[in-house]
């Protein structure tokens, strides 16, 4: 299987490092930056090119790490050529561009996975499968946290252009959004406040959402681009009929450092982790390989990014109108 | 020594901080606790003999002694004529919270205390934690900068083990909504010195379903005149079997970045041998301790306390406003009248 990435970005390269611990071959990295698109071929042996359209007699894969709004466009290309589509999360930047990529893969029998990741860190996996296995009974009231800072980019800095990637409600909360459906089930109402509504001017966005599920479950669901970098913290809490999981990523830290400080040496763009054998990432890669490889069904499917992004935009919806917003 | 002690009775038992109160008072300097009057005779003997205080065989016997101040600490919905007799006795009050179950009786009990010149404060300890004074302090010296967002949460135990009415929708007005709302929005309210202008809410009764029937679950959003807002969880969603009854946390999102405050953090962690969970000792300070302390200040000093029964009722207001949100699934706009 030879497996091109689209956009050399952050996201692409983190992509890459996952392609390179499965049997496929990647083939090749395409982005309008060539020079970022060569580095990363240069890494792992592969060729760089200009745009997905030179890319596509090479590969059989196109993975999609390319800025939400270019995700329709480049997965419309990709399965007009029938190749199969791993596209980062959110799955688009509207939900009718979503579901024309669902409707055009099933016409082109190709297909679409999308990848959240959140569903692959193995501590949110682990207390998916202890809520499966009802350990603490029915889900009542969840609340999960995912907060960090801005994401900085020294040029083009898509993540700040709310038009291009929807905002922290859509690029970041759309995790804990999927978390929560997958865990508690169809979302039937969303009401959110955040700080880009209330304050369009201020220089962060922090965003607390309440869901209400058709299980009857509900959810409190916090985002943030609002905390000093370099903190990343993420939390999840479920109350169950039957009992009570909790995880803190600050209090299950392997490691803390606490080192006088040389330079404000944050990354450009936060990302969660703990010391682990197999970066979660790599773990999701090799579940889509696999997905494709033997035509299995995959471990989340286009149809849960629809929804998880159903979600976030009526969050955002919701927090312009000041009104909730019933999802169908 | 000034031998002109106060005298401080406590009107019914119903409510569970009856018991501690009945230790702070003995620990007030200054103040004389004459006892207790409680309708159910039979835990007014109980506590009577668990406690060695004396029981007053009604609440007209009580007042009849004259005390300076009482506490009120019947059900919810029996606030009011408890209140309205000690203040028709000419004697200060400290009514439990919520304040009453309904914006009535709030206004209700209001009014009788200022026609009768004494002093109506609502039981919101958590004014006085000293973990949350030193929060306001930092808030008041502007060190945070501009404020955008609380997310605060006081979950609890279902707390019927210790009072039934706690669950009865009669008694309490409601559920866990109505026992854990009105002390976040009350700390808000303070921080942020604005009114709550609006409030979202959605409940569930999913923990405890088959033990009652008001909801244990509960999410509010609070928007602030100030444009702040703030969400609270109010559910009674820690386990039976979690290390204390619950807790009082928030965060808080400024110009400068986050603050995290845990009210009830200041515990030891204690492992037992012979039991299968931990508890945490609590070495905190009192925060009821310094609550009764300001009651008793006020009254000698002849002043308003820090906490009103104005502020009982902004309180309530936001509690029973989220019962409304939660059957609309929309938000609904403040005041209510």
């Amino acid at each position: 299987m030879k497996a091109g990435i689209v956009g050399a970005g952050f996201m692409g390269g983190t992509h890459a490092a996952g392609w390179a611990e499965t049997e496929a071959t990647i083939a090749g990295f395409a982005d309008s930056d060539l020079a970022s698109a060569q580095s990363l071929a240069n890494r792992y042996k592969a060729k760089a090119y200009p745009s997905l359209e030179a890319m596509l007699n090479d590969v059989d894969v196109v993975d999609i790490c390319a800025p939400t709004h270019l995700h329709h466009a480049l997965a419309l290309q990709a399965a007009a050529a029938g190749k199969d589509i791993i596209c980062e999360k959110p799955l688009a930047r509207t939900v009718e561009d979503a579901q024309e990529m669902i409707a055009v893969c099933r016409d082109a029998n190709v297909k679409l996975l999308v990848a959240h990741v959140v569903r692959f860190f193995p501590e949110y996996a682990k207390a998916k499968a202890a809520v499966a296995e009802g350990q603490i009974g029915q889900p009542a009231v969840l609340r999960l946290t995912r907060g960090a800072f801005r994401p900085k980019k020294p040029v083009d800095n898509w993540f700040t252009d709310f038009e291009k990637s929807g905002g922290m409600m859509l690029d970041l909360m759309i995790h804990d959004f999927d978390y929560a459906r997958w865990i508690a089930g169809e979302v039937e109402s969303v009401f959110a406040k955040n700080i880009a509504s209330a304050h369009p001017n201020a220089p962060v966005d922090h965003g607390l959402v309440i869901l209400k599920h058709r299980s009857g479950a509900i959810s409190h669901v916090e985002g943030s681009w609002a905390y000093p970098p370099p903190i990343f913290r993420t939390r999840i809490e479920i109350a169950g009929s039957d009992g009570w999981l909790e995880f803190d990523s600050d209090k299950s830290a392997a490691i803390d450092l606490h080192l006088r400080q040389q330079q404000n040496d944050a990354p450009d763009v936060p990302l969660p982790g703990s010391p682990l054998s197999e970066s979660p990432y790599t773990t999701q890669l090799k579940a889509f390989y696999n997905a494709l490889l033997n035509n299995v069904p995959p471990p989340i499917t286009a149809q849960d990014g629809l929804a998880a992004l159903q979600i976030a935009l009526a969050a955002i919806e919701s927090a312009q109108r000041g009104k909730a917003i019933f999802i169908q | 020594m000034t031998t002109n002690k106060l005298k401080i009775g406590i009107m019914s038992f119903a409510h569970l901080h009856a018991e501690a109160y009945i230790g702070n008072l003995r620990g007030t300097p200054g103040v004389e606790f004459i006892g207790f009057a409680d309708e159910d005779a039979e835990r007014g003997q109980r506590f009577a003999k668990q406690f060695n205080a004396r029981l007053f065989p009604s609440y007209k016997a009580l007042l009849d002694e004259k005390p300076d101040g009482a506490l009120v600490c019947s059900e919810n919905a029996k606030h009011r004529p408890l209140v309205e007799m000690a203040a028709e006795a000419g004697v200060h009050v400290l009514s439990e919270k919520p304040l009453a179950s309904n914006l009535e009786d709030a206004q209700a009990m209001i009014d009788a205390c200022k026609q009768a010149g004494v002093i109506l404060m609502t039981a919101f300890p958590m004014r006085f934690s000293a973990p949350l004074l030193e929060v306001k302090a930092t808030l008041d010296e502007g060190k945070l900068g501009k404020i955008y967002s609380f997310n605060t949460t006081n979950q609890g135990k279902m707390p019927m083990a210790h009072r039934k009415w706690f669950v009865d929708k009669e008694l309490a007005g409601g559920g866990a909504l109505m026992d854990h709302t009105v002390h976040l929005t009350d700390i808000l309210r303070w921080f942020l010195q604005s009114d709550v202008v609006e409030v979202y809410a959605q409940t569930n009764r999913i923990l405890h379903a088959d033990t009652v029937n008001v909801e244990t679950g509960g999410l509010l959003m609070l928007t602030f005149a100030d444009g702040t807002f703030a969400s609270i969880d109010a559910s009674w969603s820690k386990p039976l079997n979690y290390p204390t009854w619950g807790g009082l946390k928030m965060e808080i999102i400024s110009e400068r970045g986050l603050s995290i405050v845990d009210a009830f953090s200041q515990n030891l962690t204690l492992y037992k041998q012979s039991q299968n969970s931990h508890v945490w000792p609590y070495w905190g300070s009192d925060a009821n301790q310094a609550m009764l302390e300001e009651f008793v200040a006020a009254i000698r000093e002849e002043r308003a306390p820090k906490v009103t029964g104005e502020d009982g009722y902004k309180a309530l207001e936001v509690a029973l406003a989220a019962y409304q949100s939660a059957e609309s699934g929309q938000p609904v706009k403040l005041p209510l009248r």
